[in-house]
């Protein structure tokens, strides 16, 4: 009975937030909505028994997509977005016939899928079966490295590939619009940052570690990192370039090339591509692509070809 | 384990919510929301609607959700950098064939 309660206002409130997101009254209030639509999320899949996508969604879904929607906003309104808060909807006398349409279709499929007598995944079971012998305890990172390793290879392109198609459109000279507010910083910032920023660095590290054995991987922990860095960028304390020094270069890439370097090594002895030689290999890819996704974060969102420290006195 | 009949219900309204988004918005941001919340609908169908191994959700489709979900950011950064540049070139912040439909951006 608690627990139906419970499940049912999760849904209520993720059903509300969407509605206030979409037709709220301005757009920043919309982007909040967003954002704890975002974290209500992360409880439902808490709820639904999937810890890894909870933690993936409250630090990617919610955290940082919230972060970049909000540094777009303010893009807009340093560019003279003077977009009325009250802007009338576009009238369509198709939107709710078609919408009500679409979700019925997602319910029907949903509900013949959980009420049909299928047997579990077959995947799934081989995947269970599977993951002792490489001394792995987290299906899911299983599943991403040993028998989705294509995917997740492609997964850091398309992350790369979205921060040069960003890059290539941000065009240059509008740093005024991007540039930091120069208020006298008061010196909590400091004191706060002393002790957020290992703090950050050291659950970065842990996800990563456990992502093997329990809740927690490549992608969580570079979200974390990502986190730390997008302070660092809000605080002052590295300041926005417009090319990449050799170290944030190496960054960006380091998850993609050590994935394609170990992935293409297999072939050396006869074995197919992407086959993992061991644990070792495992932990190098996600420690590599760790950094790259939390440095592609981290540029995406500063809106910058790359990042210096900047030294304060 | 959660009543998953509830996650489906959430999943269908939340994908006819995202529909009617983004077919009614005009600011170009609200139809990335609307976006967002469509995928966010896949992606609990998705998870939902898989048998459970030995009481636990199938590993396979979380590990395919959790891809998801990183795309989808890299997708919503891109769409965010494409936003900010037509309004830079044309102060825009709607599609045009919005605009035809529906009088000025407001």
């Amino acid at each position: 009975m608690m627990a139906l309660l419970l499940d049912g206002l999760i849904v209520l409130a993720l059903v509300s937030l969407a509605v206030q997101a979409i037709s709220g009254r301005s757009l920043f209030r919309g982007i909040i909505h967003f954002v704890v639509f975002g974290l209500t999320m992360a409880l439902a899949w808490a709820r639904i028994g999937a810890p890894d996508l909870a933690m993936a969604e409250a630090a990617i879904g919610a955290g940082l997509t919230g972060a970049l929607m909000m540094v777009a906003y303010r893009r807009l309104v340093a560019q003279g977005d003077n977009h009325s808060p009250r802007a009338p909807a576009q009238k369509s006398r198709l939107a709710i016939p078609i919408a009500v349409g679409s979700g019925l279709l997602v319910g029907v499929i949903g509900l013949g899928a959980l009420l049909a007598d299928n047997p579990p995944g077959e995947a799934g079971l081989i995947v269970l079966e599977t993951l002792p012998e490489y001394g792995l305890g987290n299906a899911i990172t299983g599943v991403l490295l040993l028998f989705r390793g294509l995917d997740t290879l492609l997964e850091i392109a398309v992350l790369l590939t979205a921060l040069l198609a960003a890059r290539a459109l941000a065009g240059t000279g509008d740093s005024s619009a991007t540039a930091r507010t120069q208020h006298p910083e008061t010196p909590l910032v400091g004191a706060l940052l002393a002790v957020v920023i290992p703090l950050t660095i050291l659950v970065a590290v842990h996800l990563l570690r456990a992502g093997t054995h329990e809740t927690g991987g490549a992608f969580q922990a570079g979200a974390v990192l990502a986190a730390a860095g997008v302070l660092l960028v809000l605080s002052g304390r590295v300041s926005r370039t417009d090319t990449a020094g050799p170290l944030v270069r190496l960054g960006i890439l380091a998850g993609l090339s050590a994935f394609i370097l170990i992935g293409l090594m297999p072939l050396l002895y006869g074995e197919a591509l992407l086959t993992l030689p061991g644990m070792w290999s495992i932990y190098l890819i996600e420690t590599a692509m760790m950094v790259s996704i939390a440095a592609a974060l981290i540029l995406l969102f500063a809106d910058a070809g790359g990042l210096k420290r900047d030294r304060r006195g | 384990m959660a009543d998953l009949g509830l996650y489906v219900f959430a999943a269908a309204l939340l994908f006819g919510i995202g529909v009617y988004g983004l077919i009614v918005a005009r600011h170009l941001m609200r139809k990335l929301f609307a976006i967002n919340i469509m995928g966010n609908a896949i992606f609990i169908l998705m998870v939902t609607a898989a048998r459970p191994l030995d009481g636990a959700p199938d590993p396979v489709p979380q590990a395919l959700v959790l891809t998801g979900i990183v795309i989808a950011v890299s997708a919503t950064a891109f769409a965010l950098a494409l936003m900010v540049r037509l309004h830079r070139e044309t102060g825009q912040v709607s599609l045009s064939a919005d605009n035809e439909s529906g009088g000025d951006d407001g």
